[in-house]
Formats: C-alpha cells, structure tokens, sequence
C-alpha cells in the first residue's frame, strides 16, 4: 500500500441547488496511477476540478500530504502550483507552441533562460521539438495534447490530473500517452486520470475509484476490486 | 471632363509640394482624431471588458442602447453636445464651442460606443476554457487578466484602429463643435466642404486623396491585425 498524498472528506458541489457531488472520503496515492472512473454525470470532473484546486467554491476539507488545505488565496495558489491539468480538449493560448509551453513557469517568474533550457528539455523528451515554432492552430489534435502534456509537466509537478486525455486520439497517439504516463509513474510522479478506457485501466491502474451520481460507490487497489 | 483632370493634377501638386495650408488641416485631423481615440480607449477599454465580465440588471438594454448608438448620425450627436457646450448650455461657461477640445469631446462621444462594444465583442470571443486552463497553470488574479487581455488583442486594436477610421472620416461633429475655423479648428473633412462650396475644387480635391490613403492605411493595418487572429 502506498502513502496518502492527497485526501479530501465530506466534499459537497452544488449546482442550482442539486447535488453533483457529495461524497465522505476520497484518497490519492502516492506516485501511483490512480484512476476515476464512473458512468457521465457521475461528477468526476467536478471532482478532478475540485482536487487540482481549479474549483475552491465546495464545501468540505483538503488534506494534502497531512495538511489541511485552506481557503486563503495564497494557500491555494501555492499549492495549485504544484498540480498540473491534462484537460481533456486542451486550450492553447494565442502564439506558438514554445510559448504555451514556458507559459506556467513565466507565471512562476521564472528566468527566461531557464525557461528556455527547461523547453528545450522537455520538447526534446516528449519528440516534439519540431513543433516548438508551430502556432496554436496550425496543430492536430495530437500535436495540441502533446503541446498541453508538455507544458504540464515543464513544472514537475507532485501530482498530474488528467482528464480523458485519449477520448479524441488515434490508436498511435493513445499508445504514446500510455507509454509516457507510465514512465512517469516510474520517475515518482503521481497521476489522477480519469477514464473510460478499460484497456488503461487494465495495464495502468494501480488505484481505482468508482463515481456514481457524485457519491464512492468502489473505491482500493485495482486488484483487488471487482469490476 | 477636363477640369477633373486638372483638378487631379493640380491636387497631386498641392499634396507633392506640401503645400502649408494642406498640411495644417491634415495634421490638425490627424492630431485630433488621434487625442480622440486615445481617451475613447482610456474609458471604452475598461467599460468594455467590465460590461462583457460583470452580470448585472439591465445588461441586454445597455447592449441594444450601445448597438444603437453604433450607428448614431454624427450631426445627431454634434447637435447633443453642441446644446451642453453652447453659451446657454450647462457647460457654456468653459468656452468649448469652436475649440479643439469640443471636438475632441465630441468625437469621443462619437466613437465610445464603437470602443465598447467591439471591445466587449472581443472578451466575450475568448474561449471559456482560456480561464480554467490559466487558473490550472497557476496564474494569480491579475496573470488571468492580463492572459485575457492578451487573447483579446487582436480584437482590442481593431477596435481602437476601426474608431480611429470612423473619427477621422466625420464631418458633423468637427462642423458643428469646431466651427471650421482656419488653422485652428479645420479638419480634412470640413475643409473639404468648405473648399468644394468656394470652388477651390483642386484643393478639396488634395484633401480628398489624403483622406482616402489614410483610411486604405487603417484598413491595411486593421485587415493584417484581422488576419493575426486567424494565424
């Protein structure tokens, strides 16, 4: 069993008065892949928005790596820096992909000639060095993920949340992403991917929790789980 | 048909030798087209972007209010200010009548709805997705208002580029507000009135291409900044 870094307890969402979340526990393993799962609706992206802190309006507590979470901005930004989203249809911002890859770290105030080893690093790991002059719509949905993949990881960030990040690739870019996913799992990192593919599930999981109208219906080790 | 052509000829004259007068009423438009744009982007920027971000009661009439006032005649306008500003108007007493800076009001009445509305058009084109992905990235408060900013760029200096043709372009707030003054109040487009009136054809004439290469400048500029967005 590997550590808890990340927990959070009696987490409420509500849109218009209705429940799409509410649910006692849920756990994040550390440097494991840990997956959630469920049918539409079930409220995994609302979940996955809340844990990376991109949604601070819920009820309920954060405890990351034994520390409770608070509602103070500069708590939350400083611990938002150290997540990174894989969104599901990426959004690149106007100009080339070198610059939506250095963009988290200029936030950081990062030097710029750090920034441009470290984009040179990574496009250089991730083969994509050859986009790195391409502009933000001169790119495949490929290319726009692995723009977004990099510019996720140029932070080295503690945890990876990553939504459906195969839903709209082919066969070859999908196995690509499994591959580098999977070696990041080696390296330390720990990811929380949410997933409809039972084939990722199957090869990747290390952890599994099942979603079901914003409540834990499963939730443990992927072996033993039945599902 | 001849006296065109030496009317052209005799333009092109005045516009090759710079002729003093010429260049007075053009320097004179140019300056004030371009005071009248940068304080219609000082308030029309920030209206802007606060109309297109902020809900709030009576949000969809202030939109049609500002869509009809896109197309608000200048004389309508001209007419409006000059009641404020004329001796017997509420702001008589400051001798804004035939100065510059009536114009210059004037024209930034003219031209704020136009700043607003493609400024708020430009915001609310940006993707929602932009705000999460920059949230997720870990901009502060004031990074997420400057990335938007920065997405609505191209749309923002349209705006600006787009008010600055219409401004340059007016006759009826210049006329009326500026009372045509020579060398002091008299812009291209009322010269061009005049001028015609008195016979000067060749004159007005100058006047005429001047205006026109201008506005085929803002146009080539706005279509490239046009064209940015689609790159």
């Amino acid at each position: 069993m590997k550590n808890i870094i990340m927990e959070a307890n009696n987490l409420i969402k509500c849109y218009d008065q209705e429940y799409v979340l509410n649910l006692e526990n849920i756990k994040v393993y550390e440097g494991a892949f840990n997956f959630l799962i469920g049918s539409n609706g079930s409220g995994k992206t609302t979940l996955l928005n809340i844990l990376s802190m991109v949604d601070t309006d819920f009820k309920g507590e954060v405890i990351y790596k034994g520390e409770k979470i608070g509602k103070e901005k500069i708590d939350i930004l400083k611990l938002r820096r150290k997540f990174s989203v894989i969104w599901q249809n990426p959004y690149l911002f106007k100009g080339t992909v070198r610059y939506n890859i250095g963009l988290p770290l200029r936030l950081r105030k990062v030097k710029k000639e750090i920034i441009d080893k470290k984009i040179d690093k990574i496009s250089s790991e991730l083969e994509i060095t050859n986009l790195l002059n391409k502009k933000h719509n001169e790119l495949s949905g490929g290319e726009r993920q692995k723009a977004s993949i990099a510019r996720a990881l140029i932070t080295n960030p503690e945890i990876l949340f990553i939504d459906e990040p195969n839903n709209s690739l082919d066969y070859e870019s999908a196995k690509y992403f499994n591959n580098l996913f999977s070696k990041l799992i080696q390296d330390g990192i720990t990811i929380l991917m949410i997933t409809h593919d039972l084939y990722q599930i199957e090869h990747y999981a290390d952890y599994i929790t099942l979603l079901d109208q914003g409540k834990v219906i499963k939730t443990g080790l992927y072996e033993e789980m039945d599902i | 048909m001849n006296y065109i052509f030496i009317a052209l000829r005799d333009a092109f004259k005045l516009i090759i030798t710079l002729d003093p007068e010429v260049s007075n009423v053009v320097g004179t438009s140019l300056k004030l087209s371009l005071t009248s744009t940068f304080f219609a982007a000082l308030l029309g920027i920030p209206l802007g972007i606060l109309i297109s971000k902020i809900e709030f009661k009576g949000k969809y009439l202030l939109n049609t209010i500002l869509n009809t006032l896109l197309s608000l005649p200048t004389v309508v306008l001209g007419l409006f200010v000059y009641s404020v500003i004329s001796r017997r108007g509420i702001f008589g007493e400051w001798g804004l009548l035939f100065t510059n800076k009536g114009i210059i009001i004037g024209q930034v009445l003219l031209i704020l709805p136009i700043v607003v509305a493609l400024v708020r058009n430009a915001i609310h084109d940006v993707d929602e997705k932009m705000y999460k992905t920059a949230i997720s990235l870990g901009a502060t408060g004031s990074q997420k208002f400057r990335l938007l900013i920065s997405e609505a760029r191209y749309g923002i200096i349209g705006a600006l580029i787009t008010s600055y043709g219409r401004v340059i372009g007016e006759v009826g707030v210049s006329m009326m507000l500026g009372g045509n003054i020579k060398g002091f109040t008299r812009t291209i487009t009322t010269a061009i009135a005049m001028e015609t009136n008195k016979g000067r054809f060749s004159f007005a004439l100058a006047l005429g291409i001047i205006l026109l290469s201008i506005s085929f400048i803002i146009n080539f500029i706005l279509y490239y900044f046009q064209s940015g967005e689609s790159k």
